[in-house]
């Protein structure tokens, strides 16, 4: 059995921040902290950049406004012409209230998609959720950071020293 | 246990905010009475966009005039006129009167300054209708802005009042003797007492909302006591209401009725989502300008500006959904009775200014403030916040001008006047109010987690 990464148990999410400043600093890049309750500052305490969902989200947007304009226009101007109230065969006025319906469900669309593919979803398991400590702390009352095996600075020794060394009490490795 | 975490937590995330006082120009120090330390808070960038604006406004100003001094340009336009028949969109026709040039440029400038001071209103309003912890180190200089309504916008209100039978078209001595169907119509509303009765109520609501609040939240920076933060709330709950109608009486009175003909119930709304639109990036221009002169250094963090940021992007997106909506009706129905204001703002260079409001007062402020990065970028939102009061005033230009210049922008003399000393006056009524009270109120209930620092409630306390 290969084994995930190495989880340390943290007690406060100011015992887990400055522990996710060290793991910063120290140049990790797979690993991850897992609270009960979203943690104001973490992220930045992570250094991670702001999240690459919104470029989906725009780009969804303005597929669903394209999209709406020139369906509209080749239903309306096009492909069948019908004259109604003597409006002109083809307007962005008219055209806009669809459009802009369309952009918001392509954009919401696009920020779904964009974040099951950022997270990787749908999976069916994670070595995590096999851990007990895990799965009754990270939902109840602690603050559990994960260092992968598989990044590139994972020294078995040195990363239970620096976890050890940002005063986690418990650590352990976690079995894939 | 968990209090201790969360005071450390905030420390963490003071201490990570100190990265954006690179981009800061601000001096550190010094005595900011000075003439110099008044402009420390400025950029040249804002400078140079309002002068090349400007500029443009005036190189196209000129090339209008140089299109109508063409005599086939002026016989092809009488043609047109011809051509038009009873049309009853326009007013004075011809060449107006120099005290009517003046009125209509004053006039403008005069719905720009109160765009200000009733968009501050509606912002100390909104904080304490959602009791808003961002709001806090913003609020006591939009609490002054708003207080500018009552007496100092009444006073300046006064030309409008005396000029009021050369600028309305509905008042004018011949309109009275024989008022067409519209005005009649219209007819308990749209009289002259109606007009300054109204106009005067107007003025003592604003003055008694905004003073009210004003009143209450000084006193709180004495004592300290919660009873203030109640009466400020209650302030706040008729007090949007009655914004809500004074607004729409001010817009409707002072510039809808320059075509009385016209209607559109979302006059009034429009005028409302352009003014918090323009005052929502002025607030953050001045929080910048505080901060940077240090009034306001304590309080303010990245994320008041990204607060304020995502407050201009909703209205950015508020405006155009109004705006949108009104044309869309007007133009979706075709009544005659409506349509004419549009026709008469599609004539001559009036069409690049209603461009302008579409791509430079929605789609480029839309889709420039759509990453974070652009809402916390100092150098960029300053500019920003230029184009806006451009875009806005050329918007209150676009409603009231074609009234008296049929056949385009005219920018002159008067309307630079009109503008320059009334924003000196406002400029010089708020610094002095704002110099002479504290610059955040010191004792509000939120100013503590405004600041992101964690007070241990008292109760707390005496777990302990």
């Amino acid at each position: 059995m290969n084994a995930h990464g190495l989880m340390a148990v943290f007690d406060t999410p100011a015992d887990a921040m400055r522990a996710a400043e060290q793991v910063r600093d120290a140049g990790y890049s797979k690993w991850d902290v897992h609270t009960p309750f979203p943690v104001h500052g973490l992220d930045a305490a992570m250094g991670l950049p702001n999240s690459k969902v919104g470029w989906f989200t725009f780009l969804g947007g303005v597929t669903g406004y394209t999209t709406g304009m020139t369906m509209i226009w080749w239903m309306n101007a096009f492909d069948y012409k019908i004259v109604i109230g003597g409006k002109p065969m083809f307007s962005p006025f008219y055209s806009f209230p669809v459009s802009y319906e369309l952009t918001i469900l392509f954009a919401s669309f696009g920020s779904l998609i964009g974040m099951f593919l950022l997270n990787r979803l749908p999976r069916l398991h994670h070595p995590l959720l096999k851990n007990r400590k895990f799965c009754q702390g990270a939902t109840h009352d602690k603050f559990i950071l994960v260092i992968e095996t598989a990044d590139p600075k994972f020294n078995d020794q040195e990363t239970r020293r620096l976890l050890a060394s940002a005063g986690s009490k418990h650590i352990e490795m976690v079995e894939d | 246990m968990t209090s201790h975490a969360i005071n450390l937590l905030s420390a963490a995330r003071a201490g990570d905010l100190q990265s954006p006082s690179a981009v800061l120009a601000g001096t550190q120090g010094g005595d900011w009475k000075s003439p110099a330390r008044f402009f420390a808070g400025l950029r040249h960038g804002v400078a140079a966009v309002l002068v090349a604006l400007f500029a443009a406004a005036l190189l196209g100003n000129g090339a209008v005039a140089a299109e109508h001094a063409k005599p086939e340009a002026k016989a092809e336009h009488q043609a047109e006129a011809s051509h038009a028949g009873h049309d009853h969109s326009h007013g004075p026709a011809g060449h107006p009167t120099e005290l009517k040039k003046f009125g209509y440029a004053y006039l403008t400038a005069y719905m720009f300054c109160l765009s200000l001071c009733l968009g501050a209103l509606f912002i100390v309003i909104l904080n304490h209708l959602f009791d808003a912890q961002w709001m806090v180190p913003i609020r006591r200089f939009l609490e002054h802005i708003a207080c500018q309504l009552f007496p100092t916008m009444f006073i300046l209100w006064l030309p409008i009042g005396f000029l009021a039978r050369d600028i309305y078209p509905w008042m004018s001595e011949e309109m009275q003797r024989n008022p067409d169907h519209a005005l009649l119509a219209k007819f308990p509303l749209f009289t002259i007492t109606a007009f300054y009765i109204i106009s005067g109520v107007i003025f003592l609501v604003w003055g008694f909302v905004a003073h009210g609040l004003r009143r209450a939240s000084l006193a709180q920076d004495k004592d300290g006591a919660a009873v203030h933060t109640r009466v400020m709330r209650r302030y706040a709950a008729f007090g949007i209401f009655a914004f809500a109608f004074s607004l729409t009486g001010a817009a409707i009175f002072w510039m809808k009725a320059l075509s009385h003909q016209f209607f559109s119930t979302m006059y009034g709304v429009v005028y409302f989502a352009g003014s918090v639109w323009v005052m929502a990036i002025t607030t953050y221009w001045l929080l910048l300008y505080f901060r940077n002169r240090g009034d306001l250094k304590d309080v303010t963090r990245e994320v008041t500006f990204h607060d304020c940021g995502k407050l201009f992007f909703a209205f950015t997106v508020f405006y155009a959904y109004i705006h949108f909506s009104q044309y869309f009706l007007i133009w979706n129905a075709a009544v005659p009775e409506e349509t004419f204001w549009y026709v008469a703002r599609e004539a001559g260079t009036w069409k690049w200014v209603g461009y302008l409001t579409i791509f430079g007062h929605f789609w480029f402020p839309f889709l420039f403030l759509l990453p974070i990065r652009n809402k916390l970028n100092f150098t960029a939102m300053s500019m920003l916040a230029a184009w806006a009061w451009t875009c806005h005033y050329l918007d209150l230009q676009f409603n009231i001008g074609p009234v008296l210049y049929p056949d385009g922008l005219h920018l002159g003399i008067y309307d630079v006047l009109s503008l320059g000393g009334m924003l000196a006056v406002l400029t010089f009524m708020f610094t002095r109010a704002f110099n002479a009270h504290p610059p955040y109120p010191q004792r509000d209930p939120r100013v503590a987690e405004a600041m992101g620092v964690y007070v241990e409630p008292a109760s707390g306390k005496a777990a302990h």
